[in-house]
C-alpha cells in the first residue's frame, strides 16, 4: 500500500461519510463528553478540551503530576470510540507509549520484519497505529524520537525506510510531562510545542470528586465494558459538521486579531502568537461552541480556549512569569469591543 | 477563566502619557522652586523630578523599586531629602569648597543638589503611591496645583500688579495683568486635565472629571455671587485694614517688614498741576492729637482737630485759612479699605466720585485742598495757636507725658539757638526736628512698642526708629516747649513719584506719620523731621505702568473703559444662569426618564427583526437598574451565568440575542417568545430584588447609562 493509493483512499472516504447535520454531531458530542464523566472524575473541564481538541484535528499536552488520571482519560477515551471497520485491524481504539531516554523512533512507528514465508520485509505496525495515542513523558526521550513523534502528528503519517504509511484520519495525541522533576529530559522547544493545540495544565481535583473516585473505583474497574460511546465514522462526520455548521462572525475575527497584536506589542512578551495559532484556533472554537450546542462561536468560547492555545505559543521576556495576567490585561479591551457590538 | 478574572489590574502605561505626566510634575516644580531658589535650584528640581518619573516609570521587570514594600521607599525618600538638605548646608558652610569654586558658585551648588534630592525623593515618593494604591493620585495633583497656587498667592490680597514678575511682564506690554492670571489660572486646569487623563484607570475617570468640573464651577459661582474676597492690606501705621477697629498700639516691633512695601495702597490724579516745595506730597488722613493717659490719640473732643473731615460730603467744621496756599483738588481712589477719606495737605472737603470700577476701587472721592506754597521761614515770628481756641482745647495741644526728660532735652536743644531766635516758636521746631535729623536713624528693626512710652524708649534710648516714633518724640517735645502740636497721619509720597504724569501711585511704604504745629493764620503746618541716617531701603520701584493704568481706570476716560466694557460683552449673566441651571437639571432628569421609558418600552413596538437588541436591551436596562451590571471585559454568557442569581430567565435572553447577532442560523422565534422572556426577567427580578432598591431603580433617571 503505498502513499498515493492510501490518501485517494482516505480521501474517498472522506466524501462519501455521511453528511451529519449539526444537530447529530453535538448529540454525539455530548454522548462522548457523557461517557467519559463518568469514566473519570473531577475532570470535567479537561474532558471538554480533549474532545475540542479531538473534533478540531489537533493534539493536547497535559502537564500535570503522575497519578493524575491521564490514562484514564485517554484510556476512556480510547475505550470510547469504536471502530466499525474490518480492514485495517491494526488500528487500535488506545495505545500508550511510555518515552524514556533510551527509546528509538521504531519503537514508535512501527519497523520492516523480514518474513521467512514470503521472503520479504513486512511492515509491523507500531504503537503510534491507533486512534487515540498516550505519549507519556514526552519530554523525557531523545530529540530524534520526539522528531519523529511530532512528525506523526503533524503530517499524519510515518515514514520508515524511505516508505511513508498513512495514519488514521482519527489521530489523536495525549502527551504529558511533568512541570517539576527536570532532571535529564529533553524540553520540547517552542516550535515542537507548537504542534499541539492545547497545553493544559492540570491541577489537583477538589475534595467531592477525590472521595468520588475511591467510592467508586472498584465499580469502575469491575464494570464490564460498555458498547462505545461513538464511533469512528461518527467523529469524522461530526468534525465536517461543524466545520460547515458552525458560524464564525466576522466580529469574533477581529477580535482575535486585536488581542493577538496587543499580546505582540505588550512589552512583557519576547515573542507574540504565530498566525498559524489563530488559524488553529479556529476550528477548536467551533467544537466548543458545538459541545456547548451552539451554532456560532460566541465570547464564552474565546475565554476558555485563547488562554490554552496561546499560552504555549507565547515566549515571556526574561524575569516575566505571570502569563495569566499578560493575557487578561490584553484580552479585556477587545474583548468588551465583541460584548459591545452586538447591540450595535 | 477563574485565574485570568482575579486580575482587575488596570491597563498598562503607555511612553506618551508617562511623558505628559513627567512634563506636568516638573513644570509645577519649576514653578515651585521659582520664588525659592535660584535657577539652578529651579533646574535641578526639573531635573530631580524627570529622573524620579523615569525610575518609577521602568517597565515591571527592570524596576529595581518593585521590589520594595511601600513603606520602605517612603523613608528612603525622606532620609534622601533629609541628606540632600544637609549636604546642601555642608556646601555652603564649608570654606574649602568655598575657595575653590568661590562663594557664588558653592551656593549654586549648594541649591543644586538641595533641589535635585528634594524634587527627586518626593516625586519618587509621590509616584510610588499614585501608582499603588488609588488615594495616592490625589496627593499628586496636590503637589500640582500647589505650584500654581504659590505663584498666584501673591496675588491674593486682589493686588492687581502681582506677582511682580507677571504684572510688570504684562504692564510693560500694556496688557491687563488680570488676563495674564487667567490664562495662568486656565494653565492649571489644563495641566491638572492632563494629568487626571493620564491616569491609567480609565472608570475612574469619568468620575475624576465630574468632581473637578464640579469644583471649577463652584469657585465660579462663588465668586459671582459673593465676589473676590476683601483685600486687607496693613501699612506700618495701621492706616488700612482692620485698624476700622479699635486703635491698636500704633508702634510695632517688626511687624513693620519691607516685603509688602510695593503694595499699592491708592491711586491720586491731579485736576490741578502742583509740585511741593519740600519735595513730598503729604496727605493727611487722621491725627493724634488727644492725650489718653498713655499716649496720642484720636480726639474725643468736638473742638479738637476741627480741620479733620471724618466723611466725604461732610461739612468742613473749620476753614483752613487761605494765606499762602492754593486750592488743588484731585480724585482719589483706595484699592485698600480706609477708615477714613484723606487728601493733600490740607483737605479742606471730600465729594464722592464716581468709582469707575468697583471691583478695583474700594472708594473715589474728590479731594479739594489748600496746598502750602508758603516758604517755611516765614513762619518765623508767628505766633502759634488759634486764639479762638478755648482753654481746655489749648490744653490738650499741649499735654505730653509726666516726663521731665522730654523738657530738658527740649531745652538743651534750643539752648544752641541765637539769642535773636531763642524764643520763636518755629526757630524752636526747627532746632528740634534738626537735632533729630541728626542724632536719629531710621529702622524698622526697632524694640520700643512694649515699652511704657515708646516714643521716652526711643528718644532717650538708642534713637533708632520709624516715622512714628520720630513724630510722636518731636511733638512730646515741642508741647513741651509750650507750642501746640500732634501727629499728623496719612501718606507721604516722593514728588519725583509722579514723573511727570498726572497720576500718583500711593504704595504700603509711603505709610507716614509726622509732627506738625498750628501757626495763626496758617493753620497745620507739617515740620517733618528726615533722619539722615538710615538702616532701610526706603526706595521703591515707582511702578510707573502701573500708576498710569490705575490713574487712567480712575479718571475712567481710556483705553482701558473700552477694554471693560469689550469685557462687559462677554460677561456672563450669572442670575439668568443660577436660575437656568435648576430648568436644565430638571430638564436633563426629565431627558433621562424619557430615555429609560423609551428603551424599556420599545420593544413592544417594534417588529421581530430588531427584538433580539431591544429585548436584550430592556432586559439589562432593568437589571442595571437594580445594580447589577456586566463588568468591563466581561463575555455576556459570564454575565448571564453571575445574573442568574436575580433573573435566571436572562442566560436564554442572552442564547438567542447572541445567536442573532453573531451566528447565521438564529432560532426561529416569535414575537410572542420574546415578549415572554421580558415579562419573565421583570418577574424574576421583582421577586428577587428588595422593595427600597426596586424603589431605587424607578426612581433613577439614568441607570441606563450603566447597562451595555
Amino acid at each position: 500500500m503505498n502513499w498515493d493509493s492510501a490518501m485517494q483512499a482516505q480521501q474517498d472516504e472522506t466524501r462519501n461519510m455521511p453528511d451529519g447535520s449539526l444537530e447529530d454531531a453535538i448529540g454525539v458530542l455530548q454522548r462522548l463528553r457523557d461517557v467519559m464523566r463518568g469514566q473519570v472524575i473531577g475532570r470535567d473541564d479537561v474532558i471538554e478540551l480533549v474532545i475540542i481538541a479531538l473534533i478540531a484535528d489537533g493534539h493536547v499536552l497535559l502537564e500535570d503530576f503522575p497519578g493524575s488520571g491521564k490514562t484514564t482519560l485517554a484510556k476512556a477515551l480510547g475505550d470510547a470510540i469504536g471502530d466499525d471497520r474490518e480492514i485495517e485491524h491494526f488500528i487500535a481504539p488506545f495505545r500508550r507509549i511510555q518515552f524514556t531516554p533510551d527509546l528509538l523512533p521504531s519503537d514508535v512507528t512501527g519497523v520492516p520484519v523480514f518474513d521467512s514465508a514470503s521472503n520479504a520485509f513486512h511492515f509491523r505496525h507500531g504503537p503510534i497505529f491507533a486512534h487515540v495515542v498516550l505519549a507519556d513523558e514526552i519530554n523525557r526521550t531523545s530529540p530524534k524520537v520526539q522528531a519523529a513523534m511530532l512528525e506523526a502528528m503533524g503530517e499524519k503519517q510515518v515514514t520508515v525506510d524511505n516508505v511513508t504509511y498513512p495514519l488514521d484520519e482519527l489521530f489523536f495525541v495525549i502527551a504529558t510531562q511533568n512541570p517539576l522533576d527536570l532532571v535529564g529530559t529533553y524540553p520540547l522547544p517552542v516550535p515542537q510545542l507548537d504542534r499541539f493545540l492545547f497545553k493544559i495544565s492540570m491541577e489537583h481535583i477538589d475534595r467531592k470528586s477525590e472521595l468520588e473516585v475511591l467510592e467508586t473505583w472498584q465499580s469502575r474497574r469491575d464494570g464490564a465494558r460498555g458498547d462505545p460511546a461513538v464511533t469512528r465514522d461518527e467523529l469524522l462526520a461530526s468534525r465536517a459538521a461543524i466545520d460547515r455548521g458552525v458560524a464564525i462572525a466576522e466580529v469574533v475575527k477581529t477580535t482575535l486579531v486585536d488581542i493577538s497584536r496587543r499580546l505582540r506589542a505588550d512589552e512583557r512578551v519576547l515573542q507574540g502568537n504565530s498566525t498559524r495559532s489563530l488559524v488553529l484556533m479556529l476550528p477548536a472554537l467551533q467544537a466548543a461552541a458545538a459541545l456547548r450546542g451552539r451554532n456560532f462561536v460566541s465570547a464564552e468560547d474565546i475565554e476558555l480556549l485563547l488562554p490554552r492555545v496561546l499560552g504555549h505559543r507565547i515566549e515571556l521576556a526574561p524575569g516575566v512569569a505571570d502569563l495569566n495576567r499578560i493575557l487578561h490585561d490584553n484580552m479585556r479591551e477587545p474583548m468588551e469591543r465583541l460584548a459591545g457590538s452586538t447591540l450595535d | 477563566m477563574t485565574q485570568l478574572a482575579e486580575f482587575q489590574s488596570a491597563d498598562r502605561q503607555h511612553l506618551p502619557a508617562a511623558l505628559a505626566r513627567a512634563a506636568i510634575i516638573a513644570g509645577s516644580y519649576w514653578l515651585l522652586s521659582l520664588s525659592l531658589t535660584v535657577a539652578t535650584g529651579s533646574f535641578a528640581a526639573v531635573a530631580g523630578c524627570i529622573a524620579a518619573c523615569v525610575l518609577t516609570g521602568l517597565p515591571e521587570r527592570e524596576n529595581p523599586l518593585e521590589r520594595l514594600r511601600t513603606p520602605v521607599i517612603l523613608i528612603a525618600a525622606a532620609l534622601l531629602a533629609i541628606t540632600g538638605m544637609i549636604a546642601g548646608s555642608l556646601i555652603t558652610g564649608s570654606s574649602p569648597v568655598a575657595s575653590l569654586f568661590g562663594p557664588v558658585a558653592a551656593f549654586h551648588l549648594a541649591e543644586g543638589v538641595k533641589w535635585l534630592c528634594f524634587s527627586f525623593a518626593l516625586t519618587g515618593a509621590v509616584r510610588v503611591l499614585a501608582v499603588r494604591s488609588s488615594a495616592g493620585g490625589i496627593i499628586e495633583v496636590l503637589l500640582v496645583a500647589t505650584g500654581f497656587v504659590i505663584i498666584l498667592s501673591a496675588h491674593r490680597n486682589g493686588m492687581i500688579n502681582r506677582p511682580f514678575f507677571l504684572g510688570d511682564f504684562a504692564l510693560s506690554r500694556g496688557l491687563d495683568p488680570a488676563t495674564i492670571l487667567l490664562v495662568l489660572g486656565c494653565g492649571a486646569v489644563l495641566c491638572l486635565s492632563a494629568l487626571l487623563l493620564v491616569e491609567e484607570n480609565r472608570r475612574r475617570l469619568p468620575y475624576h472629571f465630574a468632581l473637578f468640573g464640579l469644583l471649577c464651577l463652584s469657585l465660579i459661582g462663588y465668586v459671582q455671587t459673593f465676589g473676590l474676597p476683601t483685600p486687607q492690606m496693613t501699612d506700618d501705621l495701621g492706616l488700612t485694614g482692620n485698624s476700622a477697629q479699635r486703635r491698636e498700639n500704633p508702634f510695632h516691633d517688626g511687624e513693620n517688614n519691607t516685603e509688602n512695601k510695593q503694595a499699592p495702597v491708592a491711586i491720586v490724579v491731579f485736576r490741578d498741576d502742583y509740585e511741593p516745595d519740600g519735595g513730598a506730597y503729604y496727605f493727611r488722613e487722621s491725627a493724634y492729637s488727644q492725650w489718653n493717659g498713655y499716649m496720642l490719640d484720636f480726639t474725643s473732643l468736638p473742638d479738637m482737630d476741627r480741620d479733620l473731615i471724618a466723611a466725604p460730603g461732610a461739612p468742613a467744621r473749620e476753614t483752613v485759612s487761605s494765606e499762602g496756599r492754593r486750592l488743588v483738588s484731585a480724585t482719589i481712589g483706595t484699592l485698600v479699605p480706609h477708615r477714613s477719606p484723606f487728601g493733600l495737605d490740607a483737605p479742606i472737603a471730600f465729594e464722592n466720585a464716581p468709582n469707575p470700577n468697583n471691583l478695583r476701587f474700594k472708594r473715589t472721592w474728590d479731594a479739594h485742598s489748600l496746598v502750602p506754597e508758603f516758604d517755611l521761614n516765614e513762619m518765623l515770628g508767628r505766633p502759634v495757636g488759634d486764639p479762638d481756641w478755648s482753654a481746655e482745647v489749648r490744653q490738650e495741644y499741649l499735654r505730653l507725658p509726666d516726663d521731665p526728660r522730654y523738657g530738658e532735652l527740649a531745652r538743651e536743644i534750643i539752648g544752641g539757638l541765637r539769642p535773636q531766635y531763642a524764643d520763636d516758636p518755629f526757630a524752636r521746631a526747627w532746632a528740634v526736628k534738626n537735632y533729630l535729623d541728626r542724632n536719629g536713624i531710621y529702622s524698622l528693626a526697632n524694640e520700643h512698642a512694649y515699652a511704657e512710652d515708646p516714643a521716652a524708649s526711643f528718644l532717650f534710648g538708642d534713637l533708632t526708629g520709624y516715622c512714628m516714633h520720630f513724630a510722636f518724640a518731636s511733638t512730646y517735645m515741642l508741647r513741651s516747649l509750650g507750642i501746640p502740636a500732634r501727629v499728623g497721619i496719612g501718606y507721604s509720597v516722593p514728588a519725583a513719584n509722579r514723573a511727570g504724569g498726572s497720576s500718583l501711585l500711593i504704595q504700603a511704604i509711603h505709610g507716614h506719620a509726622w509732627p506738625e504745629i498750628y501757626f495763626e493764620g496758617y493753620g497745620w503746618v507739617i515740620v517733618d523731621p528726615a533722619p539722615q541716617r538710615t538702616l532701610v531701603d526706603m526706595t521703591t520701584d515707582p511702578q510707573n505702568e502701573l500708576q498710569q493704568l490705575l490713574g487712567d481706570m480712575l479718571r475712567g476716560e481710556a483705553a482701558f473703559e473700552e477694554f471693560l466694557q469689550e469685557q462687559a460683552g462677554f460677561t456672563i449673566n450669572w442670575q439668568l444662569v443660577l436660575g437656568a441651571l435648576p430648568a436644565l437639571l430638571a430638564a436633563l432628569v426629565l431627558a433621562g426618564y424619557a430615555v429609560k421609558i423609551y428603551r424599556l418600552w420599545i420593544p413592544a413596538a417594534a417588529g421581530l427583526a430588531a427584538q433580539h437588541r431591544l429585548s436584550y436591551r430592556a432586559a439589562l436596562d432593568r437589571l442595571a437598574a437594580v445594580g447589577v451590571r456586566r463588568r468591563f471585559g466581561e463575555s455576556r454568557e459570564a454575565f448571564a451565568h453571575r445574573a442568574s442569581a436575580t433573573a435566571p430567565a436572562l442566560e436564554t435572553l442572552t442564547a438567542w440575542h447572541l445567536a442573532h447577532a453573531l451566528g447565521e442560523r438564529p432560532p426561529s422565534l416569535d414575537i410572542e417568545d420574546w415578549n415572554a422572556a421580558r415579562r419573565r426577567i421583570s418577574g424574576e427580578i421583582r421577586g428577587n430584588t428588595g422593595s427600597g432598591k426596586r424603589i431605587l431603580a424607578i426612581l433613577n433617571p439614568f441607570s441606563w447609562l450603566r447597562a451595555k
